[in-house]
């Protein structure tokens, strides 16, 4: 994880900051996620060997050779650390996202304005009659 | 399979499917006094248990609650085989069906979509024209809520719509001022969302930006919030959890109803008077193919062995820019506040016929756009931060919708070995881009191109063609007025068997370049009217 997310400003590495468990759990919530997450840690391990103690070029180069051999696994650890990761209120405090979600609470916009339709509005129809 | 319950009750009519279309004949023909009986695979849904209310919503979005029922894969899901399609189809199965899911963009065809043959010397004209559609529209409007504005120079003129459009927002407005900038037209979307309160219990939109998972608010129309209460006001009823096997057929081949198997695993047998397919236009053809009998050899009415044939699916393109500043882009329906028909209809000159829509799409939150959302990934490693920092909150995306044309090698069949949960046969899909489809869409990708450019986007990303991209099912029991190049006729009535209908998008002869859901929902109630003025026979 480290490697995927590395330290920003005052935040170590999504490693370093206590993630894994939460990416094992939500990696059981669902079967999909749960066969693809365990064959993506066998395939990393087979590429690897004992993957912590490569030192950080051999953890990268064993990281790449298994998003270009096993891309569907890849893509769901990726996915599972990123979303992690993206849920955590530290991060949200150093990318200044509100840390809820969407709901019940939603978002304000500006309310419509028709003044914007002004220069559509001036053409002619164009559609085809038929 | 052998039946081990049967239900006594004859009903008049048996629809098969709960979502945009069944729900909305179902309303229309039980007011009527017709009884009618609905079977759902799926279940309810409560909206205030939407994922868009949970902590974990954005790892929701990928499992229960993604589009793609081969990645959601719950129990009433049915697998489907997209080895040889590169466009993977999305719905829901549930009552409401896939407007649980939907973006609610609703257009409506134009006139000269129901007269491709004519104008345009393609696929085939529509044995009806949008003059006989344009009541059901505006009825449908009135059913679901429509929020937009009349007026639009690309469209004939329409009613007022009930609700003004959504806001455009600030990162919208980059966007129509660069159509404006090009001299190319814009409108705000027709949309099934509400802008104020309308309709029984429905809320207007709080713009959380996940209306995709199922509306919390209520402020996205569903047919389980619109048609469905009031179909069983009138007596109308919904047996949920009940896949249906085949439809069954009596000694001269006429409909006597279905056999489903019920969420216990029972397998029971719904006797009808009638049968109206809305299962949509990959599970109504899956249901009729494996329907068989000694009248119906080939599926159920497919004498013109057209069933499955000539799917079309609207393949999609997306293009999406990054601009310089911060917009707030996850604020707001993700998809289709606004759209571009500039381009929409056929002008040869650009080396294609037909055309497409510019459908406008904002962004969402961090997670998901680390994860790609429209475009790709961001890189994991030393650039992963600052590329997060150019995205979230700054991409704006145009969707490109363009008009597929029927092929009848792009088709459903059946596939010989998979099957859903309870071993019916599963749905197997072969279709390929025409030549024509592809030259639609490069063409929209070096305009949205220029639209970028236009608005100030720094850096313009390319799909150019979305993979998990079909919504729109449609044309796999296509209609017509003669009984060997079609399946059903202009009512919706199989030529084959009197007592069978079919209202969802199986029935597209072609697939203009919009969203079909009005379409869908105007065509089944004009079905149901029909039923109602000419099938008293049908009633018990």
């Amino acid at each position: 994880m480290n490697r995927l997310i590395p330290a920003v400003d005052d935040l170590p590495a999504a490693g370093d900051m206590g993630l894994a468990e939460e990416v094992l759990r939500l990696s059981d919530e669902h079967p999909r996620y749960s066969a693809l997450f365990t064959a993506g840690m066998n395939a990393l391990v087979e590429f690897s060997g004992d993957f912590l103690t490569l030192s950080d070029p051999h953890q990268d180069s064993a990281i790449r050779k298994f998003e270009s051999s096993n891309p569907a696994e890849f893509d769901a650890v990726r996915t599972l650390v990123y979303i992690v990761y993206y849920k955590d209120v530290r991060v949200h405090d150093r990318i200044g996202w509100e840390s809820r979600p969407p709901q019940p609470e939603g978002n304000v916009m500006e309310p419509w304005d028709e003044s914007i339709l002004e220069t559509t509005k001036k053409r002619a129809p164009f559609w085809r009659k038929a | 399979m052998t039946i081990t319950a049967r239900n006594e009750e004859t009903v008049d009519v048996l629809i098969i499917g709960a979502g945009a279309s069944g729900a909305a004949a179902a309303a229309w023909l039980s007011e009527a006094g017709f009884g009618v009986l609905c079977l759902e695979q799926g279940f309810w849904q409560d909206p205030s248990k939407y994922a868009s209310a949970s902590p974990d919503y954005e790892f929701e979005m990928l499992t229960n609650w993604a589009i793609d029922p081969n990645k959601r894969q719950r129990r009433e899901d049915y697998p489907i085989n997209v080895e040889n399609s590169p466009v993977h189809p999305v719905m829901f199965n549930g009552v409401g069906g896939s407007t649980i899911l939907w973006s609610a963009h609703t257009p409506r065809f134009h006139p000269s979509d129901f007269r491709v043959k004519t104008l345009d010397g393609v696929a085939d004209d529509w044995p009806l024209t949008y003059e006989d559609l344009e009541e059901y529209y505006d009825l449908n409007d009135e059913v679901m809520g429509c929020s937009g504005i009349a007026g639009d120079p690309a469209n004939p003129p329409r009613s007022p719509r009930q609700m003004p459009p959504l806001p455009i927002g600030s990162d919208g407005k980059r966007l129509t001022e660069a159509f404006d900038e090009l001299g190319w037209h814009w409108w705000p979307s027709d949309s099934y969302i509400n802008s104020q309160r309308y309709g029984e219990g429905r809320d207007a939109c709080n713009y959380c930006g996940h209306n995709h998972m199922g509306c919390y608010q209520r402020a996205k129309s569903s047919t389980d919030l619109t048609y469905w209460p009031r179909a069983m006001r009138s007596g109308a009823k919904i047996q949920t959890g009940a896949r249906v096997r085949r439809i069954t057929v009596d000694e001269n081949g006429r409909t006597t109803g279905a056999d489903y198997v019920d969420a216990k695993g029972n397998e029971v047998h719904q006797s009808a008077r009638s049968v109206i397919l809305a299962a949509n236009g990959i599970g109504t053809p899956r249901i009729m193919l494996n329907s068989t009998s000694q009248h119906h050899p080939n599926g159920l009415a497919n004498s013109s062995g057209l069933v499955g044939k000539n799917l079309m699916f609207h393949p999609f393109a997306m293009i999406t820019g990054v601009f310089p500043e911060k917009m707030n882009t996850w604020r707001g329906p993700l998809s289709n506040f606004a759209m571009s028909q500039e381009f929409y209809e056929t002008d040869t000159d650009r080396g294609f016929v037909r055309g497409y829509t510019y459908q406008f799409q904002r962004s969402l939150g961090p997670a998901w756009v680390a994860n790609g959302g429209f475009t790709d990934a961001i890189p994991w490693g030393e650039n992963h931060h600052a590329e997060l920092e150019k995205r979230l909150g700054s991409m704006m995306g145009m969707a490109v919708i363009g008009e597929d044309l029927p092929e009848e090698h792009n088709r459903v069949e059946l596939d010989p070995e998979i099957t859903d949960a309870d071993g019916i046969p599963a749905p197997k899909l072969f279709y390929t881009l025409s030549k024509n489809s592809r030259d639609q869409l490069d063409h929209a990708i070096e305009n949205a191109k220029k639209v970028f450019e236009t608005a100030g986007a720094t850096e313009v990303f390319v799909d150019p063609m979305m993979e998990q991209s079909g919504w729109h099912l449609m044309g796999t029991a296509r209609m017509g007025d003669d009984p060997k190049t079609s399946v059903v006729d202009k009512w919706g009535q199989a030529h084959d068997v009197d007592n069978l209908f079919i209202v969802d998008g199986s029935v597209f002869v072609t697939s203009a370049a919009v969203n079909p859901t009005p379409t869908i929902q105007a065509l089944a109630l004009r079905t149901a009217d029909y039923i109602v003025a000419e099938r008293e026979d049908l009633k018990g």
